[in-house]
């Protein structure tokens, strides 16, 4: 995603914080690298978020590329076992954690206060700090490669195999310190989305009027706030075990290596659902919009959206049919994975019949959702197959598995993703993707999709093993459609879908260069961040908005007629928009830039760089954090009263909350 | 209209920091869970040095507990004098609860060397990995704890506490009392009930 | 509606749906439509899980085959229901629509059916877990033992199968068929993963652990597996064979592995080849009844050289017809495809033959001993063992001489 400079924007009051409690002065500058640098401005981080996670899909992407080059024909020779060992692990953490994750943070950054109608997060520092760290986190992990050989040991990392011995290189080291990093980003993240969407909501706005978006963060971020910490101690054992010489996952003292399997599918699960859910709230913003109907079943969508987050706590064990649990764990398991499916299914009907009636309008973003509705269907059916678990005993660890979590992580995740993008484009970035080039991206991305992981069924069920650098004539079976045929189809496929992504990065790059501004409200919305500017002023919104509907802004532009139900418009996105701008109010207190994020977040690598290589780092790194902490906590957060411009002391002076995070 | 987006407006009625504090202690129970049960599974598990049973003091970490308890206690005396807004005993009572926080680390470090010179060090055994890890996880947090309030009474020094004064001796307490819940409950799996 | 109101409504819907149809499907229809000619065709992969040769894995098979049916089935309503609703409610012009928010009575409806039909396949899965589980039927046990990167097989003494000594092989799990075994699986290292897929799921195995697998074959025959726990370096190179003998068959089985070792003749090849193995390979690998020259027996010693402990038994070599895990094979491949395609009256007795000259993989066998870390990734390099006391993971390159390699083999086929 390219950062496009937008107009400098224009604030009611001019801030100039001249005064400081923290060691360092202030930022000011409202330009420049350092605008961005020093930003808590949501959305400035969340367009920062999603260009490095699109940054991390590419490199993921990559990654992916040569998997697909190495088993596009038996004994590949592209890359040796330890490399391809490394790939796959790699492929996986960065897609899971350095590009769907950030990427859903990004969004939920970005669209989470305007849709709420607030003008920030309730911690703006804390939300500038998770950004670096998870950037910081991703840098560190990544590092590896370069420093002896990455992680090798699968994303699952499942233990003895992660040990010393047989993991020798800093690869693992390297994983588990920079995954710690990115959990401390999630947490902070999560804990800032919990307390602004708690806390934060414009006038009116009840839990059961908050687009359907905002609803799925907040699910999300609860997920997140308790699934962290499991992942947590889990990488702790494992680092202690691997520098400090604990015995948790060592056999011969008597550990049990199902110890860390349960830890990590605690987490595992639930990471799923974060996955997955973001995007399903894309969706569910989108084809309300495009099919001109409010989402049908809206307390339907936010209860089987919560009953998921709930339910996918009990349902970990699913990822163990095979490790040898006693029957009846794998029957309760069982049970609780065929429950989730049901309001799984829920959302799939509602988004059918919120169609259903509508007044169908096709574009890319509307394309996106639609095949996400479809494609994601098949990974949850086929999930279906696997919650049955003696059926799961035949497919877990085959391509069979592979299959199934693309389709319900690409053909879900990534395709509402992708439907956001082309969504909200005009909002973030005030201009409109080229529709023409989106419904290529669109094709080629679906196109490419099924003939990647459609035939990774087929390979699954004819006894295709995950996880092998090399696959063998002996086992390919006989005939035209075997092995070869089937593995050649998903790297011919892989790359066709690389070609479709690659459209999606020129489709940004001739958008950026084209002076077309897109309307105030090119796709006739529905959610309240479409009233305010594109993109919107950093204060977003001119009067904070008083909501007295579920898509409000819609009902401001539409009257129903009592008897026959017709929407008539009543007034524009323009109107409403002046209407703001005379209203405006005088004085915005802003949140102010601060230099103590970046600086903390920048600690942390240093102290993990130092628990490899010589404990010495580290010590340095523990003293930028504790100096940084001192900075943040000295300074407040919004710049006193006294640095503004036409003071009047005891006015009552209209701004934002001011916070200490 | 000015009352809602005026100063510390909440939807809730919390504020921010509370809620905040609120949620990552909320974290903080599934962190203190997964420590926990990683010692329950190992706790028995010894295939060298001392059992649990042969080099638990209960009397001297009985005191230590009762001290860091007493610690709770000058807390909430804290938090009550923040809310009458009386400076002196803010940093008094602020003081004391560091002071029996640090009797409590202090304790521990006494703990530590002892065990560690009966022969379990951290890599001994199951046991000696996953106490110290869950034990010391915990002085950590009694330690950043201990940190937040010497540093708190240093910044009220300077009478230079950004936001509300009785808002941040609040978060700090809820921390506070937190860590303490969570020693409670070690102190009762790991040394009180018997292996 | 009058026949002429009829026809018009129909020419407009079909015309409406063939534009969509070429507009936006057909690229999908041709691509779905391909697939499922495709998929029909059977491929007979070794591996495939939808071919079952036993019981148990047949039991899994009854209970899938509905549950992907079911699947399909909602599957294609689905995309019917989301394509139908595309092409109905497109823009024509027609007016912003009511704004109806639901129809709970619809909604609850909807959630209940799939609950209902996930609740019936519970009820079936419950039932097939519970007999999968089952160990109170065994007729006969087999220790299965995983290690970073090959299976070790062994017979504990079991009178009524003829085995009045435990038999220790690897490379193929030999067993007979119609019985109930029951694998003990455990590992020495890492996690692995035991999978004959012909024969049932898999089950993990775990080190510090013993997991039971049920295995039962009705037929005999050889059904192939690969270890599925990634399980490091070679994990794509951990192979199994289950071979599956007919009773009287298995009985020559097991009285071959049982018979002494027989010394090569003096002043041949093969004699030589034994002394070179007494130099090199019995560090590791066990030959029971070998003796060194000074009449002592040769007994091997992995566990001060192997950091797992165990290096697979070469007794007997010549009864198998694989090696290194699996990976590869002792026979030429056009003897290999005798035996795996021989008719289920006959494999048995193709099997018990062995490996003769004539058939013996020679290019294989030589390769991996010159130099056995090339051909199969494992770590066997010196400077990686530092972590591991110095001690190898896998077979480790031991500059053998072309002369010792040929007399070695030599040596090797004597080991019937």
């Amino acid at each position: 995603m390219a950062i496009i400079e937008r107009p400098a924007p224009t604030l009611p009051a001019i801030v100039t914080p001249t005064t400081t409690y923290g060691v360092l002065k202030r930022p000011v500058s409202a330009t420049g690298w350092r605008s961005w640098v020093f930003t808590v401005d949501h959305k400035k981080l969340g367009i920062m978020y999603g260009a490095t996670a699109m940054f991390f899909f590419i490199v993921g992407g990559v990654e992916a590329l040569l998997i697909r080059l190495q088993l596009a024909a038996p004994n590949g020779k592209v890359l040796n076992a330890d490399l391809y060992n490394q790939m796959f692990t790699m492929h996986a953490t960065t897609m899971v954690f350095l590009f769907v994750m950030p990427m859903a943070a990004g969004f939920a950054n970005y669209f989470v206060p305007l849709q709420i109608g607030a003008r920030d997060v309730a911690f703006p520092r804390l939300n500038a700090f998770g950004f670096w760290a998870f950037l910081f986190g991703g840098i560190f992990l990544n590092m590896a490669w370069f420093l002896g050989g990455a992680a090798d040991g699968g994303w699952f990392m499942y233990a003895p195999n992660s040990g010393p011995v047989f993991s020798p290189t800093n690869g693992v080291d390297f994983w588990a310190l920079g995954l710690q990093i990115t959990g401390i980003a999630s947490l902070t993240g999560a804990i800032n989305l919990i307390i602004t969407v708690l806390n934060m909501r414009a006038p009116g706005m009840s839990l059961m009027r908050m687009p359907i978006f905002t609803w799925m963060i907040t699910v999300v971020q609860f997920l997140l706030l308790f699934a962290v910490p499991v992942i947590t101690v889990a990488l702790f054992l494992l680092s202690f075990q691997r520098n400090f010489g604990a015995q948790f996952f060592d056999v011969a003292a008597g550990a049990d290596p199902l110890l860390w399997q349960h830890l990590f599918w605690i987490f595992g699960h639930p990471e799923v659902y974060i996955l997955i859910l973001p995007s399903f709230g894309i969706v569910s913003e989108v084809l309300p919009v495009f099919s001109r109907k409010p989402l049908f079943g809206y307390p339907f969508v936010v209860f089987s959206g919560a009953a998921i987050g709930f339910v996918g706590w009990g349902v970990w064990a699913h990822h163990m049919f095979a490790s040898g649990l006693g029957p009846v764990s794998v029957a309760v398991f069982s049970l609780t994975t065929m429950a989730i499916a049901v309001p799984t299914g829920v959302k799939i009907i509602n988004w059918t019949l919120t169609m259903w009636g509508g007044k169908l309008w096709f574009t890319t973003a509307m394309k996106f959702a639609i095949g996400l509705i479809v494609l994601f269907t098949v990974g949850g059916l086929s999930g279906v197959t696997h919650a049955v678990a003696p059926s799961d005993t035949q497919q877990t660890d085959t391509y069979y598995i592979v299959a199934h979590f693309h389709y319900v992580l690409f053909g879900g995740a990534v395709l509402g993703i992708f439907s956001g993008f082309y969504y909200w484009w005009p909002k973030v970035f005030g201009k409109m993707l080229n529709e023409k080039l989106g419904s290529w991206n669109f094709w080629l991305m679906v196109i490419g999709l099924n003939l990647t992981f459609g035939p990774m069924h087929i390979l699954g069920l004819q006894g295709q093993p995950r996880r092998m650098y090399q696959w063998t004539e002996a086992r390919a079976g006989e005939g035209f459609f075997n092995f070869a045929f089937w593995n050649l189809v998903a790297s011919i496929g892989s790359f066709i879908l690389a070609v479709g992504i690659l459209l999606f990065l020129i489709n940004v790059v001739i958008t950026a260069r084209n002076p077309q501004k897109a309307p105030l409200d090119p796709w006739n919305a529905r959610s309240l961040e479409w009233m305010t500017t594109n993109p919107p002023k950093e204060h977003n919104f001119d009067v904070i908005p008083t909501v007295h509907h579920l898509d409000d802004f819609f009902h401001q532009k539409y009257e129903e007629d009592a008897t026959t139900h017709i929407m008539t418009q009543v007034r524009t996105a323009e109107e409403i928009m002046a209407e703001q701008e005379r209203n405006a109010e005088k004085h915005i207190h802003m949140p102010s830039p601060s230099y103590w994020p970046i600086v903390l977040a920048f600690g942390l690598p240093v102290i993990t760089f130092g628990l490899i290589y010589s404990h010495l780092i580290s010590v340095i790194g523990g003293v930028i954090v504790l100096f940084a902490a001192y900075g943040w906590a000295l300074e407040s957060s919004t710049a006193p009263d006294s640095d503004f411009e036409n003071n009047s002391p005891g006015s009552g002076l209209d701004k934002v909350t001011a916070n200490h995070d | 209209m000015t009352d809602v987006i005026h100063g510390h407006a909440s939807s809730t009625g919390i504020s921010n920091v509370k809620l905040g504090m609120w949620a990552f202690l909320g974290s903080e129970c599934l962190l203190f869970g997964g420590l926990i049960s990683t010692y329950m599974l190992y706790r028995g598990r010894v295939t060298g040095g001392p059992r649990p049973s042969q080099i638990f003091d209960i009397p001297f970490t009985s005191v230590s507990s009762f001290v860091l308890l007493m610690s709770s206690l000058t807390m909430v005396l804290a938090v009550s004098a923040a809310h009458k807004d009386d400076d002196r005993k803010i940093n008094l009572w602020l003081t004391v609860t560091a002071l029996l926080g640090a009797t409590f680390v202090g304790g521990q470090v006494y703990e530590f060397t002892a065990f560690y010179k009966e022969g379990l060090g951290f890599s001994t055994s199951l046991f000696g990995s996953s106490f110290y890890t869950l034990t010391g996880f915990h002085g950590v947090h009694v330690t950043v704890g201990i940190i937040m309030l010497m540093s708190l009474v240093g910044i009220l020094k300077r009478s230079s506490v950004p936001g509300k004064k009785a808002e941040v001796v609040e978060m700090i307490g809820l921390y506070w009392h937190f860590v303490d819940i969570v020693w409670i409950i070690i102190f009762t799996l790991v040394y009180l009930i018997p292996v | 509606m009058s026949r002429r109101q009829f026809d018009n409504w129909l020419r407009a819907t079909i015309a409406s749906v063939r534009v969509v149809l070429r507009k936006v499907f057909k690229p999908l229809v041709v691509v779905a439509g391909v697939s499922v000619v495709v998929a029909g065709c059977a491929t007979n992969a070794p591996q495939d899980t939808w071919q079952p040769k036993g019981p148990n894995s047949k039991l899994i098979d009854d209970l899938q085959q509905p549950v992907f049916a079911v699947a399909g089935i909602i599957g294609l309503i689905v995309a019917v229901a989301v394509i139908y609703t595309m092409i109905k409610y497109r823009d024509r012009g027609q007016p912003i629509p009511e704004q109806i928010h639901g129809k709970p009575a619809l909604e609850i409806t909807l959630t209940v059916i799939p609950a209902l039909i996930l609740a019936v396949v519970s009820v079936f899965t419950f039932g097939a877990i519970f007999k999968l589980a089952k160990t109170d039927d065994t007729q006969m046990i087999i220790n299965v033992t995983g290690q970073q990167w090959w299976w070790e097989y062994d017979y504990p003494a079991q009178n009524e199968f003829g085995i009045t000594q435990p038999i220790i092989t690897s490379g193929q799990l030999v067993m007979p068929v119609g019985t109930k075994v029951l694998l003990r699986e455990t590992s020495r290292d890492v996690i692995h993963s035991y999978w004959i897929p012909a024969l049932n799921g898999k089950r993990d195995a775990v080190p510090g652990r013993v997991h039971t697998l049920r295995l039962e074959a009705d037929k005999p025959g050889i059904y192939a597996g690969q270890c599925t726990e990634f399980c490091g370096l070679s994990h794509a190179n951990m192979r199994m064979e289950a071979v599956a003998l007919s009773k009287e068959d298995f009985a020559k089985w097991v009285a071959n592995q049982q018979a002494p070792y027989v010394a090569p003749a003096k002043e041949t090849l093969a004699q030589q080849g034994e002394e070179v193995f007494l130099n090199q390979c019995v560090r590791c690998h066990q030959v029971n009844g070998l003796m060194r020259a000074d009449g002592t027996p040769a007994i091997a010693a992995p566990d001060e050289n192997v950091w797992s402990g165990a290096a697979p038994n070469l007794s007997h070599l010549m009864s198998r017809n694989t090696f290194a895990g699996a990976m590869f094979d002792l026979l030429s491949k056009q003897c290999r495809d005798e035996v795996w395609n021989a008719p289920s009256e006959v494999v048995g007795a193709k099997y018990l033959a062995g490996v003769t000259e004539e058939c013996l993989n020679q290019k294989d066998l030589r390769a991996w001993l010159r130099n056995a870390p090339e051909v199969k990734p494992m770590y066997a390099n010196p400077a990686d063992l530092a972590v591991s006391n110095g001690k190898y993971r896998g077979m480790p390159y031991l500059a053998l001489s072309e002369d010792d390699i040929t007399k070695l083999v030599a040596y090797l086929i004597t080991l019937k």
